[in-house]
């Protein structure tokens, strides 16, 4: 190799990867606004990074993967631990602590740099960033979703009990709690075809009720809802 | 030495030995934290984030002196001219160490930018900036004043040219996170694997050309040529950090292609050095320098290259990103990069800044000192990767809880430490070695004979 090749080598080398680089990054900003909800990046959202950074919470914890590795990673955080699992993390680390081989210093956070933490990392929660990190995939727990939902099949009905979360307010059995009726004591007085109907809009037939509509399920999953709550009946007993 | 103002050297280098030793202190204390539980009462006073800071800052302010030193003594050689002010040059060592000695002792009191690597407040960044105009002011007139410019020179000046410019960017308050990352890593990536890379590729060329009186132009075309090789992979390889912050696909591929070629110049980077060694057909004096750059050179393609490359594939990098496995890499790669480039050029130059015959010296501790580090080093990364490897496989695979995942790791952590401690008598070795170097005992005999 002559010189001037090895100088041809240098200059067309460092100048493509440069002029790729840096059109990568003007469009790379192009995307930023929609990748990261940059219309929920509000003032206190802001307030929130400040105060993580003033707290130096990023030489323990990772977020996004970047930082120190003594620490969870932060990135999930929100969906992982919740609002009140932060908020209590961050309050009396002491406490919550107790018992573990790693302590987290108390931060002594004023309420508003509290309020603002926990906004900040539910607004990085939103971030989409190629669903990092594994434990916490949102196609993984997707899939473990439709897993659950073929499983399912063999109950309809059950699975989507479950997945609408109708024991919030109805018991089944030992489960669920007593704010609507017990559903075992709606089939004795209803089919399932009202039930279904029923589902769609409570309202058009009981004006008043606090029953949610779940408009949103299709008519053969109410169908299949009304005959889970028919076929659950206790007969004979009815109130 | 051939210069008075070469002389100005050898301050930054006593500074830089004594941040290494303190830097590789706090490190331990790092390990010992994730071995031992401390009290929540010792936590609260002295969290592992502050004293992470300390050995981060630490490490890059010592290299920044090592490379701001080695340039002071490299420069009148290049140009064939004194410095253009050796005072200015004392007092530029004077700012910086002032600024890193507030900075660390504000970090105890909680005063921080709070963003790793980059915590160094943002008023102090002012003097940070201004001791880097005061330097690049002082090579560069220097370099203008003799009108003679040399390829491993303007490889040095850019290089300390890119460094300056990017540091700018790690200033500003981002309000968006993800932005936030994209431009610190300008700093944190385009330094190490450009900037640094540039200057540390320069002090290599130096000493070659010193030690083995391969020709100059020789030397400088391969420089070239690995120059061109850094850029172009190190430049674009920066998408390999953009994976998963929320940045747009494509930095999948970029990032994934361009770092499996970084380990091509580091390839080149050792085949040169081997190359030099064979035709420079000179007997290579002092062993010890050899040893080092030999070293370096090795150490840099395992760490860096190797190391790198294991892990920075998407599909790895998925399970891998921000575990163990990275300070694994990120350990071996400093090391082997730009510390063992930094103990190099002190051996090389603090002989010649002593006025030792031959530049030659009793080099046995100094060669305690490099195999101790460095057994210590690799031993540590090898620990680090261990841990790494369980971190991704119980937190990452499994879904484990990473309190859960961290479980096994404490005893990897515990090897980490005890090796840490092999690096620790190994640096303070090498810097006691390096503050107090004499003659071999026949050279001393020698010189000593004619007085007799």
């Amino acid at each position: 190799m002559t010189e001037g090749q090895s100088k041809v080598v240098f200059w067309v080398g460092t100048l493509t990867s440069a002029a790729l680089f840096l059109a990568l990054t003007v469009d790379t900003h192009r995307e930023f606004d929609r990748l990261t909800n940059a219309d929920a990046l509000d003032e206190q959202v802001v307030a929130g990074k400040r105060a993580f950074e003033a707290r130096n919470c990023n030489d323990c914890h990772t977020i996004l993967g970047f930082g120190g590795y003594y620490a969870p990673d932060l990135t999930r955080a929100h969906a992982r631990i919740g609002e009140e699992g932060i908020r209590r993390r961050l309050a009396h680390p002491e406490q919550v602590f107790r018992a573990s081989y790693r302590k987290m210093p108390q931060q002594r956070l004023s309420a508003a740099e509290l309020d603002g933490m926990v906004r900040f990392l539910r607004w990085v929660d939103g971030i989409e960033n190629n669903d990092w990190p594994p434990q916490d995939s949102e196609r993984a727990w997707k899939r473990s979703t439709e897993r659950l939902l073929a499983g399912g099949l063999l109950s309809p009905g059950a699975a989507l009990l479950k997945q609408e979360s109708c024991l919030q307010c109805h018991a089944l059995g030992a489960e669920g709690e007593r704010i609507g009726p017990r559903l075992e004591w709606i089939g004795g007085r209803r089919d399932a075809a009202y039930v279904a109907e029923f589902l769609e809009d409570p309202q058009r037939q009981q004006p008043g009720t606090t029953m949610p509509a779940y408009g949103h399920l299709s008519k053969g999953q109410r169908q299949m809802i009304g005959e889970l709550v028919v076929s659950l009946a206790a007969r004979g007993r009815v109130p | 030495m051939n210069y008075q103002s070469q002389r100005v050297a050898y301050p930054y280098f006593v500074v830089a030995l004594l941040l290494f030793v303190a830097q590789v202190l706090l490190g331990l204390f790092l390990a010992f934290s994730y071995f031992f539980t401390l009290p929540q009462g010792f936590v609260d006073v002295f969290p592992f984030s502050t004293a992470r800071a300390i050995h981060t800052n630490l490490l890059v302010l010592w290299l920044l002196l090592g490379f701001m030193g080695a340039t002071y003594y490299m420069v009148p050689e290049e140009t064939g001219r004194e410095l253009a002010s050796p005072k200015l040059a004392i007092a530029q060592l004077v700012v910086l160490t002032g600024t890193g000695v507030v900075a660390i002792v504000g970090f105890l009191f909680g005063w921080t930018q709070g963003r790793p690597l980059l915590e160094i407040p943002r008023p102090l960044d002012l003097l940070v900036v201004a001791g880097a105009l005061m330097f690049l002011g002082n090579v560069g007139a220097t370099m203008l004043l003799a009108r003679r410019f040399t390829v491993t020179q303007g490889s040095l000046l850019a290089g300390l040219v890119f460094l300056a410019v990017l540091y700018l960017f790690g200033i500003p308050f981002y309000r968006n996170l993800a932005t936030d990352w994209y431009y610190w890593w300008w700093v944190i990536h385009l330094w190490v694997e450009g900037a640094w890379e540039l200057v540390t590729a320069a002090l290599v060329a130096f000493m070659l050309i010193h030690l083995t009186g391969v020709e100059r132009r020789v030397v400088e075309k391969w420089l070239y040529v690995e120059l061109g090789l850094f850029l172009f992979t190190g430049i674009a390889g920066t998408g390999h950090h953009y994976y998963w912050l929320g940045t747009p696909r494509y930095w999948l591929w970029v990032g994934g292609v361009f770092s499996a070629l970084e380990p091509l110049p580091i390839l080149l980077m050792l085949w040169d050095t081997f190359r030099a060694e064979r035709e420079g057909g000179r007997k290579l004096e002092p062993r010890l320098t050899w040893t080092l750059l030999i070293g370096m050179a090795v150490l840099h393609f395992v760490g860096a290259g190797l190391f790198g490359l294991a892990h920075t594939l998407p599909q790895i990098n998925y399970y891998t990103h921000g575990s163990q496995v990275t300070v694994s890499h990120g350990h071996l790669a400093f090391y082997g990069a730009y510390v063992l480039v930094n103990l190099t050029f002190f051996y090389f130059a603090i002989p010649r800044l002593r006025a030792l015959p031959g530049g030659r010296f009793r080099e046995r501790r100094g060669q305690v000192g490099f195999w101790a580090a460095s057994f210590g080093l690799v031993g540590m990364s090898l620990a680090f990767s261990v841990a790494g490897v369980l971190q991704s496989y119980l937190e990452r695979m499994r879904g484990e809880p990473y309190i859960v995942s961290q479980e096994p790791i404490r005893f990897w952590m515990l090897l980490v430490f005890l090796h840490g401690l092999l690096v620790l008598a190994g640096a303070a070795i090498i810097a006691w070695d390096l503050l107090t170097l004499r003659s071999p005992p026949d050279e001393a005999a020698r010189g000593a004979a004619p007085a007799a």
